[in-house]
């Protein structure tokens, strides 16, 4: 049995620790490239959204590399993405790929079902061992996000361009390296001291707007041209709720117990749309109207035909919180330019809302 | 009290349940006109321009109910069988509506999730049925007298084989039909073509270029996904796709699965550019089509741009070839 799972973010790091440690092999994924790209676009339904083509290209990538099991994170639920798993299976053993689809969707299964999937790709390793695997995972996690928070105030305020991703970088290799909790714990505190060294310009008082929108494409820097770091480059700080960490802990634990980690943002949302319409629609609203007076604005990403975004995006500008929100579909026929040039424009508007003063009654049209 | 029902998306499933129990609550129902240029274009100017069309439709129907009536009813089904969901879009359609068209009359919401337990969804229609009514009785009788005309109107689609506009012309008389509608049928039927989507694109005759008059007027006979049967059905959704998703695409997956088998000489497929559940249920018939390689199947995508004579000539290929087909009874690849 060889697992594969698609790339999210910086997913591959813990995973590939997690089974390694489990003696089982894993297949990374090679990186995101416009190969993987272009082979999800050629065998996907055209009218599917960036996600669905994106992780399809990595279950074929990682297919020729001989994986036989592949697992598909994703419930069932009013979005599309419950059954992702099905169609992709259905296209990889038409294109005559030998391999076993595995659904991993909490709202389903719950907690037993998710725990007996997590013992079998596990090769029947007792429990304790893989409970402390797994939180030696989730510390790795939690480190590359606590250095990622750190990175986004940095990108900002850096004198030379260029230095926080360098460092992050790195740090994303020393994590991926590190082997047990100590040394784990050296590399995050010293990055996070390399990056509290970095040279920073003193007078800076950078924009903040934040990030929020579908999950993959908020996460996954290759189906969104990186944009944070390219918001970092304006010098603009960049802020998100969403991040694999938290996202792991809450919903594989967490959430089959009835705890929900969202429920502040739902309650903010709930002037404007009183039920979950799947995906994270209901978040992005509730994202605007909570952080309206601590942004100076909001990229809102969506994946094209994603359906929840949709109806948020039509939805958003019609909040009384007033704050500035920039929409960026995202889809294979996006390009670096087209992105850049109305982040530059975005971040102008920003700056003159600034200038004029938050509490003036100055119109801008987004 | 007037009670406004736009002519879109759940209209054609639903309707004479709708028409009923306002009716027995004591409120008027008033109907928009069949969709036209001036409403698609309405609608579309609201809203970001990646909605749906049958979105789009919906919201122009809305806008043309504004100054008519003095409450319009929007529900939002999010599941009306355990598991099963429906898109997004029916979900977030009152918000969405209330966000978009800030000048609509005050909206009957009512919150159809069969998951959440009866006892939820009775409160919810309980809640709906009270703003028009005080007595709860009466809101009860009501509830009960809409589901069986809910079950006759589908009784009636079965049995006869009718399309919903037929049945609904059937039920309420000419008031609802549109100009002439002739069922006599060709005189000499060439074909039988499937058509399968959801009923919002196929009975609405502007969004569709009047796809059915026109391929009956060639003389081919019209089957829909409300003339199967539910058994079979069952048996073709779980031939398809295994299990149930989506409520409503289910049953277009499952008529085109039957079609597709018997019963009709070619199936289209209709949907709607950028629908995110058709996108991948049309592809599962598509994959089907394709692995049984017996009946020719066709995608037609629906969009506000889509040019009539481009419609025309892909049915009318699509036609020519069945009728070749049949003619010399022998496999031709599609």
């Amino acid at each position: 049995m060889r697992i594969g799972i698609p790339h999210i973010g910086n997913l591959y790091i813990p995973l590939k620790a997690l089974f390694k440690k489990l003696d089982v092999d894993y297949v990374t994924p090679p990186p995101n490239t416009r190969r993987t790209l272009s082979l999800g676009v050629k065998y996907s339904p055209e009218g599917l959204c960036i996600p669905f083509k994106l992780t399809l290209g990595n279950f074929i990538e990682i297919a020729e590399l001989g994986a036989d099991t592949l697992v598909m994170p994703g419930s069932y639920g009013t979005c599309r993405l419950g059954y992702y798993a099905k169609t992709q299976d259905k296209i990889l053993k038409d294109l005559g790929y030998n391999i076993e689809m595995i659904q991993m969707g909490v709202s389903e299964q719950k907690l037993l079902g998710l725990m007996k999937i997590i013992k079998r790709l596990a090769n029947n390793a007792s429990w304790y061992k893989i409970i402390s695997v797994y939180t030696f995972c989730q510390k790795k996690m939690n480190a590359m996000d606590r250095i990622e928070r750190l990175v986004q105030k940095v990108r900002a305020v850096e004198i030379e361009k260029g230095t926080a991703n360098r460092i992050f970088k790195e740090a994303l290799d020393a994590i991926d390296k590190a082997d047990d909790s100590r040394t784990l714990k050296e590399v995050q505190t010293g990055y996070i001291e390399r990056l509290n060294n970095v040279e920073k310009d003193p007078d800076a008082r950078p924009l903040v707007v934040g990030i929020t929108g579908e999950f993959y494409v908020v996460l996954e820097p290759f189906s969104n041209y990186d944009i944070e770091s390219e918001l970092g480059k304006l010098g603009v700080e960049v802020r998100r709720t969403t991040f694999l960490s938290e996202w792991t802990k809450f919903s594989l634990f967490l959430n089959p117990l009835g705890i929900n980690e969202k429920d502040r943002i739902h309650r903010a949302a709930l002037p404007y749309l009183k039920r979950d319409i799947g995906g994270d629609g209901w978040e992005s609203i509730g994202e605007k109207v909570l952080h309206s007076n601590e942004y100076d604005g909001i990229v809102h990403l969506a994946p094209f035909t994603c359906m929840p975004e949709i109806i948020a995006q039509n939805i958003m500008p019609t909040t009384r919180e007033n704050i500035p929100v920039l929409t960026i579909i995202c889809d294979e026929q996006m390009t670096k330019t087209g992105v850049l040039t109305r982040l530059e424009a975005f971040v102008d508007l920003l700056k003159h809302k600034r200038r004029a003063g938050n509490g003036s009654r100055l119109k801008i049209a987004v | 009290m007037r009670v406004g029902i736009p002519r879109a998306l759940l209209y054609y499933q639903y309707y004479p349940a709708w028409k009923t129990f306002f009716e027995e609550l004591g409120a008027e129902v008033v109907v928009s006109p069949p969709t036209t240029q001036a409403m698609l274009a309405e609608g579309s100017a609201r809203v970001v321009a990646d909605t749906c069309l049958p979105v789009k439709v919906f919201l122009g129907h809305v806008l043309s109910l504004v100054d008519k009536c003095d409450r319009i009813f929007i529900p939002a089904v999010r599941s009306v069988e355990k598991k099963v969901y429906n898109c997004s879009k029916f979900l977030g359609l009152p918000d969405m509506t209330k966000a978009v068209i800030p000048e609509a009359p005050p909206l009957l919401e009512v919150d159809i999730d069969v998951n959440e337990g009866k006892s939820r969804l009775y409160q919810s229609i309980y809640a709906m049925g009270r703003s028009i009514n005080w007595n709860p009785f009466k809101v009860r009788q009501a509830g009960l007298a809409a589901w069986q005309a809910y079950l006759d109107y589908r009784e009636l689609m079965s049995g006869s084989k009718l399309t919903p506009p037929e049945a609904l012309a059937g039920m309420y008389g000419t008031a609802e039909k549109e100009p002439e509608v002739t069922r006599t049928g060709p005189a000499r039927v060439k074909g039988t073509v499937a058509l399968i989507g959801h009923p919002y694109l196929i009975y609405d005759e502007y969004i569709n270029h009047r796809l059915i008059r026109r391929l009956e007027q060639s003389g081919n006979r019209i089957v829909t996904p409300e003339m199967v049967a539910t058994p079979e059905l069952k048996s073709a959704i779980a031939e398809i796709t295994g299990g149930a998703y989506w409520t409503y695409e289910e049953e277009v997956v499952g008529a085109g699965g039957h079609y597709l088998q018997s019963g009709a000489d070619g199936v289209i497929g209709i949907m709607a550019f950028g629908c995110g559940p058709d996108s991948l249920m049309m592809d599962m018939v598509r994959r089907h089509s394709v692995g049984l390689g017996s009946t020719p199947f066709m995608c037609l995508t629906l969009e506000e741009h889509t040019a009539e004579a481009g419609v025309v000539t892909r049915l009318e290929a699509f036609t020519d070839m069945i009728y070749r087909r049949k003619k010399k009874d022998r496999a031709v690849c599609v």
